[in-house]
């Protein structure tokens, strides 16, 4: 093929860069893509194997097919908690009061993006995989705590979301300089909140070992997962604490075409 | 402390600033859109959910009363920031929107697609349009007292006629086995729930049943009254949320 000028000025065209304030925004879309693709292939296994080996708790396969899911959860969850929480405390910036505001700027909205992967993964336990737990135990009598959709929404999803909420917290803390200095109320809310979400597990599975052929959803045994919930909506403090000091912060930079 | 936004840099953003702005606004409503439906759907599913998942649950006397009581509850909670601190008159729609999109999406893939539930039989119920004049009133009276009276009010009483439209159909009587039934009951008798015995499937009670027509208006009207008073209580809910201070210690 011949090669034309038009071809040779596309070719040393530069390639476009990302605003400086959107640096990690590669990051936050290879996460976003990460979370999806883990979550659909849980739904995808869950329909592959619930039905043939996920309907009695005591036969071998159930062991073989669900436990064995459980087990590498845990140890996913293991490496995930200590890897992100680790790397976001020890790479803790030192010297935030030499911040530069187009630094701070860009870390809000890096922070941002923690936030958005964290409300991602509370969309997939607070909405598709804990409805779909209804839908499970209308067609399966339960007969152990760790059913076919437990295993993934409360031993996997829950966990998970939390750990999220922790990164969120911890970048904050470690990386703008009014989270450091004190501990904000919303972010603190909205994080710590839902995580008591997880601790209701416990009342939850306990009530069923009373009425464990009712799946009534809006019974009182679940309840302590709609308080734990409502915490999201600190979600409305944190924005208007990111927007105000976006505002001061913008006064303080140069506009640029 | 606390977050004060300096009033005077409220002057409109030109150039990098303003697409600075702007990236900010998409990060934030892709952000938005994932938390209301995962918290607004799970605070849903587990108050009055039973009712929005089966076509058979959909009766005359407690649909109508207890969906808008719990429906309206972010909606208000929402409003209190969106409206009060961005004058967004969207936060009622938003929040019905995204809980409307979470259940279908579950609807059709975790009950019809995992478990073979008919899809009629699953059909999420419909609060948008309640959520439309929710908004609107808030926008144009610019009151919480006007808003919660009026907007509430409306909120409850819209929901079973706009959603007579999407469930009428399944209220047609039918005669099975020498019994009157509607087609609802029709499906949860063909389509075994596991976790339903009778005595929580047939949840409407005898005695209102005397009330014929009247039942339905009734339970709507009550449930007015009741969106009323649990509107500006969700509004002073998600004020107490949206706190912006920094403490020392917690």
């Amino acid at each position: 093929m011949a090669t034309t000028t038009e071809h040779v000025s596309l070719s040393t065209e530069k390639p476009k860069s990302l605003p400086w304030y959107l640096l990690d925004l590669p990051k936050y879309l290879k996460g976003f893509g990460l979370l999806a693709v883990i979550y659909i292939s849980l739904r995808l296994y869950q329909g592959a194997f619930a039905i043939e080996h996920g309907l009695d708790s005591s036969e071998p396969a159930f062991e073989q097919y669900w436990m064995r899911l459980f087990y590498i959860e845990l140890a996913v969850l293991a490496a995930v908690v200590s890897g992100f929480w680790g790397y976001l405390w020890t790479t803790r910036d030192r010297n935030l009061d030499q911040l530069a505001p187009k630094e701070e700027i860009r870390r809000y909205f890096t922070l941002t993006m923690w936030i958005s992967i964290y409300t991602f993964a509370v969309y997939w336990a607070g909405s598709y995989f804990a409805e779909q737990d209804n839908s499970w135990h209308q067609v399966a009598i339960r007969d152990t705590p760790f059913t076919a959709n437990h295993i993934i929404e409360f031993y996997f999803n829950f966990p998970l979301y939390v750990i999220l909420g922790g990164c969120a917290w911890l970048y904050a803390r470690t990386r703008l300089p009014l989270y450091a200095k004190g501990i904000s109320l919303p972010l603190t809310l909205a994080v710590f909140g839902p995580f008591m979400i997880l601790v209701s597990v416990g009342f939850n599975e306990w009530g069923h070992t009373f009425w464990f052929r009712e799946e009534f959803f809006a019974a009182p045994i679940h309840w302590g997962f709609v308080i734990g919930v409502w915490f999201a909506l600190g979600v409305g403090g944190i924005l208007l604490q990111g927007v105000t000091r976006l505002i001061e912060l913008m006064e303080k930079i140069e506009d640029a075409e | 402390m606390s977050a004060q936004i300096p009033i005077s840099t409220f002057k409109p953003y030109r150039g990098e600033k303003a697409r600075l702005a702007r990236a900010y606004d998409y990060l934030i409503l892709v952000l938005a859109l994932f938390l209301f439906i995962g918290s607004f759907h799970l605070h849903f599913a587990l108050t009055v959910g039973d009712w929005d998942f089966w076509v058979d649950w959909k009766d005359r006397q407690w649909w109508p009363l207890v969906t808008p009581l719990i429906g309206i509850t972010f909606p208000a909670a929402v409003q209190a920031v969106l409206w009060d601190k961005f004058r967004l008159p969207l936060g009622a729609t938003l929040c019905v929107a995204a809980l409307l999109l979470g259940t279908w999406v579950t609807r059709v893939f975790a009950y019809h697609y995992w478990n073979f539930f008919p899809i009629n039989m699953v059909l999420p119920a419909t609060m948008v349009p309640g959520a439309l004049v929710l908004d609107t009133l808030l926008m144009l009276t610019n009151s919480l007292t006007i808003t919660s009276i009026f907007g509430g009010g409306a909120f409850a009483l819209l929901f079973y006629p706009t959603n007579w439209p999407i469930f009428g159909m399944f209220h047609q009587a039918v005669d099975y086995h020498n019994s009157q039934l509607s087609v609802a009951d029709v499906f949860g008798f063909q389509y075994i729930r596991t976790g339903m015995p009778e005595y929580l499937r047939i949840i409407e009670r005898g005695t209102l049943r005397t009330y014929g027509q009247y039942a339905t208006p009734l339970s709507a009207f009550c449930s007015a009254l009741l969106c009323s008073l649990m509107y500006p209580l969700w509004w002073k809910i998600g004020k107490l949320f949206a706190d912006t201070r920094y403490l020392k210690r917690i």
